[in-house]
């Protein structure tokens, strides 16, 4: 028996769960699912999920009578659905439609939905879960139907609607969106389009008339395989045709920026000098915006991490991402002023930001353009920024618009009658509490414009 | 046989025979129309950034799943 202690987050199944040896995963299989495991290799399906790059391949460690250990790839760094853009989450639904399609064909059927059981690898979305299979029983529905519905369409139909906030619900609501709250949430029109109204407001109200019937009626609940798989099959074709209506703000960012071209090319120049010096594998760009100065970059990376607060930006990124292959860039969601937290029992299942990120530890940090935004609209005190930053960062290359900068400006005032409370705001002070973290590398004024580049190596 | 580790809720089970008939009446009407759109030569390749449900299979396997 593996003596290994399992993974927090992996209770649910008793098909097994994973654990880690020696900083690699590894995933136990019980006897209890060996059947379908062997099933699922030996058809040649995991083989076919694996060459379509639609699940995470695996090795297998060693076999025995008590249980299977598989060596999944490794991901070096795992994003949840609260941390995706709309376009990442609409592919993660995309994609657990396609698996669950496939199977069927093939015999088998997704026992669950789960839209933690996706996570970005390589420039697109990978299923992570391999237990989630399960032999398809004729003329059964499809038992994660409901769980599909409020892990991924509730959160995409809601960000459609109410804006892109609303994809971070499952921070909330671990296991999905309560199918009335959604129902109650969506306006009175959507229920006039019958795709819309079968699949949420009708499910909703089924939901609540068959609550009390602990029976056991589901084994009578018969439904033909053709009619899963247009199930299957309309809920593919709706969600890949949402879209934003914010969507038109794309690709604007820089023309918005407060540069002057030398001045962002100066910018840039210095940025790529210090990262050469450090040569760094990897790198986390908080605040990164579209992902336009690590693209400037001409060290070769084995990962970037570029997150920001923007939604937009983020959907920006991932598409020229996607557009490119970019192997190496992974793009999500992250709000400095409340990155993601522990959630889930003992608040374990899921993991922190901090705790990912501390884990990860990117050779470089790149904070540009972000200090004036955490300092001036969130209150963090400049020693607080720097403690933040030295918890993940050995090198930290960070950008500080001066006080009369038009950005720090326009935030400043803001602050009306208390704008002098903000007064230590300035170059002066920065460096003092950032001095305390960190070691000074180099200091450069950027020419044309009101920045200052900093290069630190944390103490 | 099924692991009962999450409830599917009864009522989400029932109801899709419901949801597939609606999906069925919407697929045939949107096929319908893609016919008689490609008929009067108004339909617009988008350039997608996701493909389409199928899995890229090989030929042999493909003849396998349509014998089922």
């Amino acid at each position: 028996m593996t003596s290994n202690k399992r993974h927090p987050s992996s209770f649910r199944d008793p098909s097994g769960y994973v654990f880690k040896d020696q900083n690699v995963f590894k995933r136990v299989i019980n006897p209890i699912y060996f059947r379908q495991y062997r099933s699922l290799k030996d058809s040649g399906f995991f083989k076919k999920l694996f060459q379509n790059k639609l699940l995470i391949s695996h090795t297998e460690d060693q076999s025995n009578d008590s249980e299977i250990v598989i060596v999944p790839e490794h991901i070096p760094f795992i994003t949840y659905p609260y941390e995706w853009s709309f376009l990442q989450y609409k592919e993660a639904a995309l994609l657990t439609l396609k698996i669950q399609k496939y199977a069927l064909e093939h015999g088998y059927s997704l026992k669950d939905a789960s839209a933690f059981n996706v996570t970005f690898h390589n420039s697109q979305a990978i299923f992570i879960d391999t237990l989630s299979f399960d032999f398809y029983i004729e003329d059964q529905p499809w038992r994660a139907y409901k769980q599909f519905i409020a892990h991924f369409l509730g959160p995409l139909l809601l960000a459609q609607y109410h804006g892109t906030q609303s994809l971070k619900l499952l921070s909330s609501f671990i296991d999905g969106m309560p199918m009335r709250q959604l129902a109650s949430m969506l306006p009175f029109k959507t229920k006039l389009n019958p795709f819309l109204y079968s699949n949420v407001h009708l499910l909703a109200k089924f939901e609540e008339n068959y609550n009390d019937d602990y029976e056991g009626n589901i084994k009578q609940t018969k439904l033909s395989k053709k009619a899963q798989l247009n199930i299957i099959k309309s809920l593919y074709d709706f969600i890949k045709k949402m879209s934003l209506k914010e969507q038109s703000e794309w690709g604007d960012y820089y023309s918005k920026t407060n540069y002057s071209d030398t001045a962002f090319k100066t910018k840039s120049e210095v940025i790529n000098r210090w990262v050469n010096s450090i040569k760094p594998k990897t790198l986390i760009d908080i605040g990164g915006n579209d992902g336009t100065f690590v693209r400037l970059l001409n060290n070769e990376l084995e990962q970037a991490l570029v997150c920001d607060i923007d939604n937009n930006a983020v959907d920006c990124n991932y598409k020229i991402t996607k557009t490119n292959n970019e192997a190496y860039m992974l793009p999500f969601v992250l709000d400095i002023l409340n990155p993601s937290a522990n959630i889930g029992f003992n608040n374990e299942e899921r993991t922190s930001f901090l705790n990912r990120i501390e884990e990860y530890a990117p050779d470089i940090t790149l904070a540009l353009a972000v200090i004036h935004h955490i300092t001036l609209s969130g209150n963090v005190t400049f020693d607080m920024s720097a403690e933040f930053f030295a918890n993940f960062s050995r090198n930290l290359i960070i950008e500080f618009p001066k006080p009369d900068d038009s950005w720090a400006l326009r935030l400043l005032n803001t602050k009306g009658e208390f704008r002098n409370h903000f007064d230590f705001y300035n170059e002066e002070n920065f460096e003092k509490a950032y001095l305390k973290k960190f070691y000074l590398v180099e200091k450069i004024d950027i020419p044309n414009s009101k920045r200052v580049m900093y290069s630190f190596k944390r103490k | 046989m099924h692991f009962l580790y999450f409830d599917p809720s009864i009522g989400a089970m029932i109801v899709q025979a419901v949801v597939a008939a609606v999906a069925g009446v919407v697929l045939f009407s949107k096929s319908f129309m893609f016919k008689i759109k490609s008929f009067l030569g108004l339909v617009k390749n988008d350039d997608d950034l996701f493909d389409d449900i199928d899995v890229k299979d090989s030929d042999i396997e493909n003849n396998k799943a349509g014998d089922k």
